[in-house]
């Protein structure tokens, strides 16, 4: 099965991750037929999910289609790389129907637009007008920081590292002192004894 | 002398009787009907919507103290907002607060209404409920526990029945500071739209 995937999609990136759990990655022209292909020939017929990751560094997406057999005892996964930028994925929502609502959510959290897909709307964020979430140039916490209000602090509230240091001080001196009326103490002691003695 | 749940319930409702400032006797046996009849919109958005059904049912039994559900927005006197609320929940809370006659108090639980809670840096979740929409009680907790709960139903009776307890009013006299306050996150179209796409796609299910 391998050599033949090999030959016919001209990649060599195949990895057995274990007894039921093969990943190849091709090019993103050959990505559809390979589906096909795995599906007529090797019984992968169910479309298990679609995910997305994002390399930013690298600039570009790895799309993974992961293809279950019917009888549920292996996984097959499909890797291909695609430009980050106003990325184009033909929709396999003709094909395997479940596709279309995995790619909606990766259309609303990435900005991939699935050329083919008929209800590609946003599907938990509406109104969404900034930058699609999941990209990783969106920064969370200045979003945040922007966007929305936080309540205030209580005014007692106190930083707990500087109170701790502030209270481990007040022992600390507590204690010196208490150690230093007690050594005068016992010189006093040692003098009244003395006085006495004489 | 009382014992289990007897002497709990006149704990609870220890100073719910006491003599108060109103206006008038009218006033003060309205108060006392609505604080004894509050009627819960069976809605609930997070994690806190799981504490709710005890509360209701045989274990903490809130109607003994006269708390019950209700199915409709327009029937009830309370909404709980029991948890998160990601933007999404935030356009159906409103349309339901809003479809609520008066008068009506709103619960919230958890902290995540009071300060965001976990959800602090979410870039989907309000932090501050009383932005949004007005809060007669906050019950803290994560999640708060059904006597927390009831602790919070009496703390809001004794408010109504001492004629405090009047958020609604503050929703219509600050209408545009809210209305201002909802626009910033969920842009000028605050109201969900009645349309589910799911039925009318593709022929229907």
């Amino acid at each position: 099965m391998f050599n033949e995937i090999k030959n016919q999609f001209a990649t060599n990136d195949v990895i057995i991750k274990r007894d039921d759990l093969y990943k190849v990655s091709v090019n993103y022209e050959r990505v559809f037929s390979l589906i096909d292909f795995v599906g007529d020939s090797y019984n992968y017929k169910t479309l298990n999910a679609i995910t997305c990751t994002d390399w930013i560094e690298d600039n570009h997406f790895a799309i993974t289609y992961m293809l279950t057999t019917i009888d549920r005892r292996s996984t097959f996964m499909i890797q291909t790389m695609v430009s980050r930028e106003n990325t184009k994925i033909k929709s396999l929502s003709q094909k395997f129907k479940q596709a279309e609502i995995m790619e909606r959510d990766l259309a609303e959290m990435y900005g991939i637009d699935f050329v083919g897909n008929k209800n590609l709307k946003e599907l938990s964020l509406e109104n969404w007008v900034h930058t699609p979430p999941l990209r990783r140039e969106f920064d969370t916490l200045e979003f945040v920081n922007n966007h929305l209000t936080f309540r205030e602090g209580r005014d007692d509230n106190v930083d707990t590292k500087v109170e701790a240091k502030r209270l481990r001080a007040i022992k600390k001196a507590e204690k010196e002192a208490l150690k230093k009326a007690k050594e005068e103490a016992e010189a006093k002691k040692i003098q009244e004894e003395n006085q006495d003695g004489k | 002398m009382e014992t289990g749940f007897l002497q709990e319930q006149r704990t609870l409702e220890g100073d719910l009787n006491s003599k108060t400032s109103h206006k008038n006797s009218v006033d003060y046996l309205m108060n006392w009907f609505r604080s004894r009849s509050i009627f819960v919109l069976a809605y609930g958005t997070g994690c806190g919507a799981i504490e709710m059904p005890p509360t209701f049912t045989s274990r903490y039994d809130a109607e003994r103290l006269g708390i019950r559900g209700a199915a409709t927005p327009r029937q009830a006197d309370v909404i709980i907002v029991s948890g998160y609320c990601s933007y999404k929940t935030l356009r159906r809370i409103i349309r339901t607060y809003e479809q609520m006659s008066n008068p009506k108090y709103l619960l919230a639980l958890g902290s995540c209404t009071i300060n965001g809670g976990m959800y602090w840096d979410s870039y989907n979740t309000i932090k501050k409920l009383e932005d949004y929409l007005p809060v007669d009680m906050y019950v803290s907790g994560c999640m708060p526990r059904p006597e927390s709960i009831l602790e919070g139903f009496i703390a809001l009776q004794k408010d109504i029945s001492n004629g405090k307890a009047s958020s609604w009013q503050k929703y219509e006299d600050n209408y545009e500071f809210y209305r201002k306050n909802q626009e910033a996150v969920l842009g000028k179209t605050v109201e969900p739209s009645y349309e589910a796409d799911w039925y009318l796609y593709d022929g229907g299910l």
